[in-house]
């Protein structure tokens, strides 16, 4: 094969067992590869009713074809198994340098099975793979196991590991990998905490083949120039980060604010990328192959928050910022090194935060109940301790460990609780943008962004510009942006590049590559197809059309102030449109016609 | 009326915001004069052969214009106009 390794590794942690098995052609090309390939093999290998933190469910590590390759901005990986925070399938995907290392080591997925009896981590070389003890591991941070690793394995080996929150099974825990890049979604890190398992350390010295060699030359060359010279892909967001986004959401109304109380808050530019790159800024950083560089190497140095790493990104700005009511970006950037080293998704931990400070500023939770943080809103010292003690799993930061619905649950109010399927929603207000909102609540893995970003159309005006407020042709928008999402995650490419290309160039890359004849059509197709497995699993799972909503604020509390005052979102609207347009029934199962379309029947 | 700078047009005026008195009965008038006063670096974000670059946003009292009349959009002493460069993000 080409594109692919051809080869899965599978390591039974239970047993010790360690095989590997051949990557079936047809099952390559037809899911591609990461997000895709992972959730074909969990459909057929386990049981969607599978309790995430138990023995049985897996927890499959998987890159795609173009992973490891040269394509531009094309390093990324997903880690898929059931998430523990949603209950859905669940694909967090990341980037950094881990994803091609693992190809380079011989492999397109490992699956991890089973529960090791004491802490362990996995040491791959090439084809020589050893569980080894990691007791002298546990308890401590992402850093501190990163280093440790590489001094007692190999110092380029590429590390993916858990840190306390993990290992705490925090329902928000991340999987690290490249101490600063995370998989960091539905709370992946506490499926490997329930393992034992504490890292994977990754070192290879093999090689990604190619179908054509000139053809693919010819693609990547293309595809490159096509995204530097983008306006939007080739300059800004090596400048200014993702973060660049906090004055135009604020500016157009839909940058959610007190735990989305409004959408619009007035010192939002004190969080934004502008400042950020004025002061803490120290350098942009590129994962793997990366042509575009968004990361952000950053220091604090105020005595009060002093650290150095990386961050934020745009959602973790505005979640530590905006939604807590907060324009102290110190505060903020402390709160991200603190996700990092201790393996927080910083999404969920934001919108936990943010719940738990208007429970408090309801009056709901007592400084009692928060071991005596003052958890109000503006708190920018009580935000920095709250994630503090999550990350380490003590005090009051055991309830909020629980993710944002389980813990308003404990007090009785779940309806203060921003999330979709139990999954703390991005920064983008769906009263102030129809479309994303569409999109968060048919999410197959529940409150993001990333898997139907209309940010770009519905906002930025990339490819073109639509009505926001509008939902006229909404359904068919965000059906297809989840659909080409599907394709790119499984493909291993970076959500970015479409910042300069589209499907006819992934599919140009991939048939080159592959040798398989993508076209633009069969590209998107493999991801209709992704999109509607993951469907199939959640409806196993139990999960109904009644879970693809979103919090009744939404829908029924206007925006209060900014330009879009007196908004609601339109959901109930849209959702049967998008049914059809998925060729779905009323209740949102697919049908037999559309499955067989598929392939999937 | 009040204009507001972000990203990079804030390296090309060295302002994020400011009290602009010239008389701009629309988004065209603006940009003209806004031009003239900053140059290149803040031209190349913004127009094209005299028109709307392609993924140039600009908010008038919170509306973008693409919604709007485009360039042709008016304006009065009281507009509150937001000007960015391309962007992207997520």
């Amino acid at each position: 094969m080409h594109g692919w390794i051809g080869k899965i590794l599978r390591v039974d942690l239970g047993t010790g067992k360690i095989t590997t098995e051949a990557l079936k052609p047809d099952l390559a090309r037809d899911y591609i590869g990461a997000r895709g390939l992972g959730t074909k093999y969990m459909y057929d290998e386990v049981d969607p009713t599978v309790d995430p933190l138990s023995s049985a469910n897996k927890l499959i590590f998987a890159s795609g074809p173009m992973t490891g390759t040269f394509a531009p901005s094309a390093g990324r990986y997903d880690v898929v198994t059931k998430g523990p925070l949603t209950g859905t399938i669940a694909a967090s995907n990341s980037g950094g340098a881990w994803g091609p290392e693992l190809k380079y080591a011989g492999y397109d997925m490992l699956i991890l099975e089973g529960r090791a009896a004491k802490p362990v981590y996995l040491w791959i070389q090439d084809d020589k793979v050893e569980i080894r003890d990691a007791a002298h591991l546990w308890g401590k941070d992402v850093p501190e196991t990163t280093e440790t690793l590489n001094a007692e394995t190999a110092a380029d080996a590429k590390i993916a590991c858990i840190g306390p929150a993990g290992e705490k099974l925090s329902y928000i825990a991340s999987i690290m990998n490249d101490m600063q890049r995370a998989a960091g979604r539905t709370g992946v890190g506490a499926v490997m905490g329930s393992k034992n398992l504490k890292a994977v350390v990754v070192r290879g010295t093999g090689a990604v083949t190619v179908a054509d060699k000139e053809a693919f030359l010819a693609a990547v060359a293309k595809a490159s120039t096509m995204i530097k010279e983008h306006p939007v892909g080739g300059t800004g967001l090596r400048l200014y980060g993702t973060n660049v986004l906090v004055n135009i959401l604020n500016s157009v109304g839909g940058l959610p604010t007190g735990n989305f109380q409004d959408g619009h808050f007035p010192t939002a530019d004190k969080v934004g990328g502008e400042t950020l790159a004025a002061n803490q800024l120290q350098r942009p950083k590129g994962c793997f192959s990366c042509i575009i560089s968004c990361g952000r190497a950053t220091k604090v140095s105020n005595p009060k928050y002093k650290g150095e790493g990386e961050g934020p990104e745009y959602e973790t700005a505005w979640g530590f910022g905006p939604d807590c009511r907060i324009d102290d970006l110190d505060a903020v950037v402390k709160a991200n090194y603190y996700c990092n080293e201790y393996g927080l998704d910083t999404i969920s931990m934001g919108g936990t935060v943010a719940c738990a400070m208007e429970l408090f500023h309801r009056g709901i939770i007592t400084r009692d109940d928060t071991e005596g943080l003052e958890l109000d809103f503006g708190n920018a010292d009580a935000m920095v301790e709250a994630v503090r003690l999550t990350g380490l799993g003590q005090g009051f930061g055991k309830k909020l460990a629980l993710g944002s619905y389980r813990l308003a649950s404990l007090y009785g109010h779940p309806e203060l609780s921003m999330t979709v399927k139990k999954q703390e929603m991005p920064a983008y207000d769906p009263r102030a943008v129809q479309g994303i909102g569409l999109n968060y609540a048919t999410n197959n893995r529940g409150g993001c962004h990333v898997r139907g970003y209309t940010i770009s159309p519905e906002v930025l005006g990339v490819p073109v510009k639509v009505d926001k407020d509008s939902i006229d042709g909404k359904a068919e928008l965000v059906a297809l942006f989840q659909n080409l999402t599907a394709a790119l995650d499984s493909s291993g490419s970076c959500l970015f590049t479409t910042f300069g290309i589209g499907a006819p160039e992934f599919a140009e890359l991939m048939t080159a590559l592959t040798g398989f004849a993508y076209t633009g059509d069969s590209f998107i197709e493999a991801g209709e197809r992704v999109w509607n497995l993951e469907r199939l699993w959640n409806l196993k799972a139990g999960l109904t059309a009644a879970d693809d909503t979103l919090p009744p604020r939404l829908l029924n509390e206007p925006i209060v102030t900014g330009a879009s005052k007196g908004a609601v979102s339109r959901l109930p609207e849209m959702l049967p449109l998008y049914y059809g347009a998925r060729g779905w029934d009323a209740q949102g199962v697919p049908t037999k016609e559309k499955l067989s379309a598929l392939a999937l029947a | 009326m009040k204009v507001s700078y972000f990203a990079l047009l804030r390296e090309a005026t060295k302002k994020r915001s400011e009290i602009w008195e010239r008389p701009a009965p629309t988004v065209r008038d603006l940009l003209r004069d806004l031009v003239a006063e900053y140059g290149p670096n803040f031209a190349r974000w913004i127009l094209k052969d005299g028109e709307l670059a392609g993924f140039a946003i600009i908010l008038v009292n919170g509306q973008d214009v693409r919604g709007l009349q485009g360039l042709d959009t008016p304006l009065t002493p009281d507009s509150d106009v937001f000007i960015f460069p391309p962007l992207a993000g997520g």
